[in-house]
Parts: C-alpha cells; sequence; structure tokens
C-alpha cells in the first residue's frame, strides 16, 4: 500500500502544479529556523507542495506557545511533540506511552500501521486531524549516580518532571520519587547543577544541553527507552480535505527512515561508557512495572487520569507481542 | 679525503632520511606559518573582496596546513585560512538555498528538491570546513572550551583575539550549516555553550558587541545559559549592532539577522536589515579589519535575498535593499498639471 501511494506520490511530483492552497503551520523546534526538526517539516512542506498544498511554517522555540496560537487562530496547523498534542487525539497521543514501545523496530511497525488509509477515522477527533507522525527519538533515564538503575533505586530521588506530563508524574510518583517541576528549557539546568538526581530526555539533549555535566564520573543513561517521543502534526478538521490528509500522513511516514538517520547518530554521539547497560531480569521487572502503569493511565485508577487511549494501548501490545512473543504479558488475563 | 666527505654527506643523508623529515621543509614551513601571521593575514584582513578571500582560503589552505607533518601545526592562520575556505562552501549553498525558494515559488517541486538536495550537501561540507576552523582556534590558543572552570587564553595583540572571536563565531555557525545539511556533518551542538562562555574573555566594547552579540543567541537558543540579572536578549542584540556600527564592523548586525530568522521574528528581520542599510552612510570601516564587515555585509543581504526571494521570487533589487517588498515611495510626490501642455 505504502508502495503504491509513493509511486501516486512521484506521479504526482511531476504533473504540473493546481493552485496550491497556502496553509500556516506553526512549527516548534527547540533550536527554530535552523533546527533539525524545522528542516525535516521544510522537506515535508516541500513533498506536500507537489499534492497541492502550500505550507507557510512559522518557526517557535517554544512548544506551549506554538500549540496556544495553534488554539487561537493563529495557525491552521500545527507541528510539536505528542506530550503537547495529546488533547486534539488522544489514540495518536497515547504512542508516547511509558515503555510501550521498546525498541524502535516496534516503533516503525506502529508508525506504518498508523500511516495506512484504513487508519484515517482514528486520526479524525473532535475538530482535529492529525496529519503526519515522525519519531524524535526514545527519552531515557539520565541519572546522577550509576547505582540509580532499577526502579526501587529511584525512591527518594529527586526527579526533573515536565509540569504537563500527566503521565510522567504519575509515573514519578508511582516509582516514589520526588517530582520536580520543570519544563523543556530548565530541566537541563536542575540536573546539571545538581538540583534533581535524574531527569528523562531523548539523546539529543546529552551534547546539545550539556547534561554530561549532570551525569558527571558517577553517573549515566539507563540504555532503556523510557518512551518513544514522536512530533505530529496537526490541523484543524477541514483544512485539508480527506484524500490530502491521507497523502500527507504518508509523506510524513515517508521521512521515518530521515528522522531515524538523525536520531541514530544522537544516540551514537554519546560515549558507550555513559550507557548503563542493565540485566534482562530488570528489563522484565521494567517491563511489568510500565504495564502496570499503563493500565492505571488507562482506567484512572490508582490516582491516575484517565490518560491513554485504550485502542491505542491495544494496538501497541499487539505490536510488542508479535516482536516478542515470549514476553509474559503476551499471556496475561489483563492484557492491554 | 674525498671518499671522506662523500661519507660525510652520506652520513648527513641518513640522518636526514633517519628523522623523516627534511629540514628545508621544516625551515620554510616555520618561515611560512610566520610570513602568513605576521603579513599575509593582516593584508588579508584588509580585503574588501569576500570572494577572493575565500578563494585564497581554499587554495592556500592544503598548502600551509601539510606544514603540520614536518613542524607545528600552523592553527592561527589555519583557522582563519579554514574560515575562508567555509565561506567559499557557504556561499555555493546560498545560491542553492536560492534557487530552492525561486523554485518553489515558481511551484516546481522537482527543481525544487534538487536545489534543496544540493544546498544540504553544501551545507555539510560548510559545516565540516567551520568545525575544522574552530577546533583549530581552540587548539592555537591551546584553549578547552569544555573545560568546568572557565580559563581565558593568552591572546597577545588585536589579531589574536579576532581569530579566536571568529573561531568561536564559525564554531556557532557550523551548527546553524550542520542543522540546515540535515546533520550530515555531525557537527557537536555543545559548541553554543561554550562558546557562550568562551566569548566572555573578549571585551565587547572593543569588538562591537559581537561577543555579547554571540551571548544572546545562545540564551534565545538555550534560555538556561542566561544570567539572572542579564538584559533580555533581542535587546542586547540590538545595543550589540548599534556598537558594530559605531566600531566599524557590523558583525553583531549579522548575528541579529541570523536571530531574527532562527526565532520567527520577521519584525527584527526587516528592522536590522532595514538599519543596515542606513549604517551605510556616513560608516567608517574599521580598516585593518575590513573583511569582517565585508563578510557581515554578504550575511546580512542574503537574509534579505532569502525574504525576497521566497515571497516574490527573485533576489533583493539594489534599490530595494533596506526594504522588505517592492513598494515604492512614490505615492505621494508632487506632480504638476499638463493642462496647458495637452
Amino acid at each position: 500500500m505504502i508502495r503504491h501511494s509513493l509511486i501516486a506520490l512521484s506521479l504526482a511530483a511531476v504533473a504540473p502544479l493546481a493552485a496550491a492552497k497556502t496553509v500556516t503551520m506553526c512549527v516548534f523546534d527547540v533550536i527554530g529556523a535552523n533546527g533539525d526538526m524545522y528542516n525535516m517539516i521544510k522537506d515535508y512542506a516541500l513533498e506536500m507542495k507537489a499534492h497541492g498544498v502550500d505550507f507557510e511554517l512559522q518557526p517557535y522555540t517554544d512548544e506551549g506557545v506554538a500549540v496556544g496560537d495553534f488554539n487561537s487562530g493563529q495557525c491552521d496547523a500545527v507541528a510539536a511533540t505528542d506530550i503537547r498534542t495529546r488533547p486534539f487525539n488522544r489514540f495518536t497521543g497515547t504512542i508516547s506511552a511509558v515503555g510501550a514501545l521498546p525498541t524502535y523496530g516496534d516503533l516503525k511497525t506502529t508508525l506504518a500501521t498508523l500511516a495506512q488509509p484504513k487508519a484515517a477515522p482514528l486520526m479524525e477527533v473532535n475538530g482535529y486531524e492529525v496529519l503526519g507522525i515522525v519519531p524524535a527519538g526514545a527519552g531515557y533515564l539520565f541519572v546522577n549516580d550509576r547505582s540509580i538503575d532499577t526502579a526501587g533505586e529511584l525512591a527518594g530521588k529527586r526527579m526533573a518532571t515536565l509540569d504537563y506530563q500527566k503521565d510522567a508524574i504519575h509515573m514519578v510518583n508511582h516509582v516514589k520519587a520526588t517530582v520536580v517541576p520543570s519544563d523543556i528549557t530548565n530541566f537541563a539546568g536542575k540536573f546539571n547543577n545538581g538540583s534533581v538526581d535524574t531527569a528523562y530526555a531523548p539523546a539529543f539533549a546529552y551534547e546539545a544541553l550539556e547534561l554530561y555535566k549532570g551525569i558527571g564520573n558517577k553517573g549515566g543513561i539507563v540504555d532503556y527507552p523510557l518512551a518513544q517521543l514522536t512530533i505530529q502534526i496537526i490541523a484543524r478538521d477541514g483544512v485539508l480535505d480527506d484524500g490530502t490528509a491521507q497523502k500527507s500522513r504518508e509523506v510524513a511516514w515517508g521521512m521515518y527512515g530521515q528522522a531515524m538517520n538523525l536520531i541514530e547518530r544522537q544516540e551514537a554521539a554519546i560515549p558507550e561508557d555513559k550507557w548503563i547497560r542493565i540485566p534482562q531480569e530488570d528489563i522484565q521487572g521494567y517491563q511489568e512495572m510500565f504495564r502496570k502503569n499503563r493500565l492505571q493511565l488507562r482506567d484512572g485508577t490508582d490516582g491516575a487520569g484517565e490518560v491513554y487511549h485504550p485502542k491505542m494501548l491495544g494496538l501497541l501490545s499487539k505490536i510488542r507481542c508479535a516482536s516478542n512473543p515470549g514476553a509474559s504479558e503476551c499471556t496475561a488475563a489483563n492484557r492491554e | 679525503m674525498k671518499t671522506l666527505r662523500g661519507l660525510f654527506c652520506l652520513l648527513v643523508v641518513l640522518i636526514l632520511a633517519g628523522c623523516s623529515a627534511n629540514p628545508i621543509y621544516s625551515t620554510t614551513g616555520v618561515v611560512l606559518a610566520n610570513y602568513s601571521e605576521d603579513e599575509a593575514t593582516p593584508y588579508v584582513m584588509q580585503m574588501s573582496d569576500p570572494q577572493m578571500a575565500c578563494a585564497l582560503g581554499e587554495g592556500i589552505d592544503p598548502l600551509l596546513y601539510s606544514f603540520s607533518r614536518v613542524t607545528d601545526a600552523p592553527d592561527t592562520t589555519g583557522s582563519l585560512l579554514m574560515l575562508l575556505a567555509g565561506n567559499c562552501a557557504e556561499y555555493q549553498a546560498w545560491e542553492a538555498e536560492l534557487a530552492y525558494l525561486r523554485a518553489d515559488y515558481a511551484g516546481n517541486v522537482p527543481a525544487a528538491k534538487d536545489a534543496r538536495e544540493k544546498m544540504k550537501r553544501l551545507n555539510a561540507l560548510t559545516a565540516q570546513r567551520r568545525y575544522e576552523s574552530f577546533q583549530r582556534a581552540m587548539a592555537a590558543y591551546e584553549f578547552d572550551p569544555g573545560a568546568e572552570k572557565l580559563e581565558c587564553p593568552f591572546l597577545f595583540n588585536d589579531q589574536e583575539e579576532l581569530t579566536f572571536l571568529l573561531g568561536l563565531l564559525t564554531g556557532m555557525q557550523a551548527i546553524v550549516n550542520d542543522a540546515n545539511s540535515g546533520a550530515m556533518a555531525g557537527v557537536p551542538r555543545n559548541i553554543a555553550p561554550q562558546a557562550e562562555r568562551a566569548v566572555q574573555c573578549l571585551d565587547n566594547e572593543k569588538w562591537g558587541g559581537l561577543p555579547n552579540a554571540i551571548r544572546a543567541l545562545v540564551w534565545l537558543l538555550l534560555p538556561d545559559t542566561q544570567p539572572a540579572l542579564a538584559a533580555e536578549p533581542w535587546r542586547v542584540l540590538g545595543d550589540s549592532s548599534r556598537l558594530g556600527v559605531k566600531t566599524g564592523m557590523r558583525a553583531s548586525m549579522a548575528v541579529e539577522a541570523v536571530a531574527a530568522e532562527t526565532y520567527g521574528r520577521p519584525d527584527v528581520l526587516a528592522d536590522v536589515i532595514a538599519r543596515f542599510a542606513d549604517s551605510r552612510k556616513g560608516f567608517e570601516v574599521w580598516e585593518e579589519f575590513r573583511l569582517v564587515d565585508d563578510i557581515a555585509s554578504q550575511v546580512v543581504r542574503f537574509s534579505s535575498d532569502k525574504h525576497w526571494t521566497a515571497e516574490y521570487g527573485y533576489r533583493t533589487p539594489n534599490q530595494h535593499f533596506g526594504r522588505m517588498s517592492p513598494e515604492r515611495n512614490t505615492e505621494n510626490v508632487e506632480t504638476m498639471s499638463l493642462d496647458g501642455l495637452l
């Protein structure tokens, strides 16, 4: 299916362009118009021109402001992390559920599945439509002491937590760590000056935000993805017609390789001795703990809000069990 | 006797071969490095032709730096030559970017994609050269930009101070080029916070506000690096630009224009381009470092060209430089009645 769409896309690229529809988009990138993500969205916009859509991009270095401007009608679409775009579509906003996608292979299957035309009805909710999903890298746990390598060790530790990320707050409370409310601009400073013991971030932050300073000689990065962060493009319903919106999702899926190339480079830039490799039995413990949390965040039990969408959790569980059929969760009575 | 002399010659040749370094080569290396630093660099810094200067960087760098095989690496001149070579790659990248914007404006997607790909490759080349230039500048003054405690290097004269300052700026530019290449060059992103700290080793007033302009750019990028009592970054950038005009080296204005583009502030961009165009009246360039001002002029002009090409499909017409649209100021001009003539 994807291959067919790509052929259609290349044919469309050759065809003379009909009058393009102009769509304004607020784009979040911590480094603004000269950032990696912004540049990727530029490539997406160029591909979309072949489908008759002319995106006018506006850079934002604060994603709260980008989403705010989208809400107030200053742009027709917004590109930001799924932590911020979750309110527009809880289903796709659940891709970053804690521990739900432990490998990039599973993420690839997920994004390919969602780019199919069959998934289109799930992309339109409450007057908003998801126009595309691009990986932004897995979030990892950064610690200032290598002995903090199991969930039990996190008890009592201070952890920089995004104050608008309900699932993360629940998770931090669950492991009995202390939430230190932070935002994207100040969590690194708190980790680096020692006012928190741990923080979570994609590999990108290691170099750009100098997180190696907070790691010091004793700390490291736990080599297990806490969550898969994605950039999602959301538009108000009707900005693009159904056919073009589907094309857009296929174009965004086509960016997967480019995005992963970037992410793999960023992860490779972290020196080998900074990674904390955890043993298989600990991984199983982690997986079970994450699963319990996801169920709580799905059902709103144990003080958690109803954050995750049950259908997405079900899909992600199916994908995990297809790639790792031996996992205990695949035979559990309360499977997602 | 003849045999003895012959033996002596052989011995000398053997010793030299054993050291694998020809004394003429290493002497030439030292002479060339010193000549470059004492004579060629001041000469080039006064040039008003950035294109020729960049060609010099591309042409001379492999020759001069090859002497690092037989003597100490000539890092001071090497960093400047590589900086100039980086500019050459960037000028080509600029043309490719304008071609992309023109094709995009015309709705010619394949041509736009082709030009954009070309732009990315050239940006990767620019980033590589600039990263090399940054590393050489740091090595030249034995400065560790990653050191926990800031230890300023010993800089003995203006030329050394400027070489160090430009090295830091070039490192920052390398990050921008790398991002625009799709991260093909793999330039470490921690150069930005490192540069923010290192430029504090230089006198802001003396260097036309450039040190503070670099700091303000990083503050916008990483708000965490901004000291609590520091002024708002856009104000710092504006003040730095004014200092630059006063000093006769408008590099701060180029930094302000890049910041405005990066953070999506078209109002600031229009303003800085207008101020740059205005500054030409009665402007006195810092003669010794004229080249820096000329390179900065090109950066600002390119910012204007990008805007014009994206909006209208062509680069800034000369008489419109300083303005962001082709509207002419001819609406309110008084005219004479032609009634008597008709």
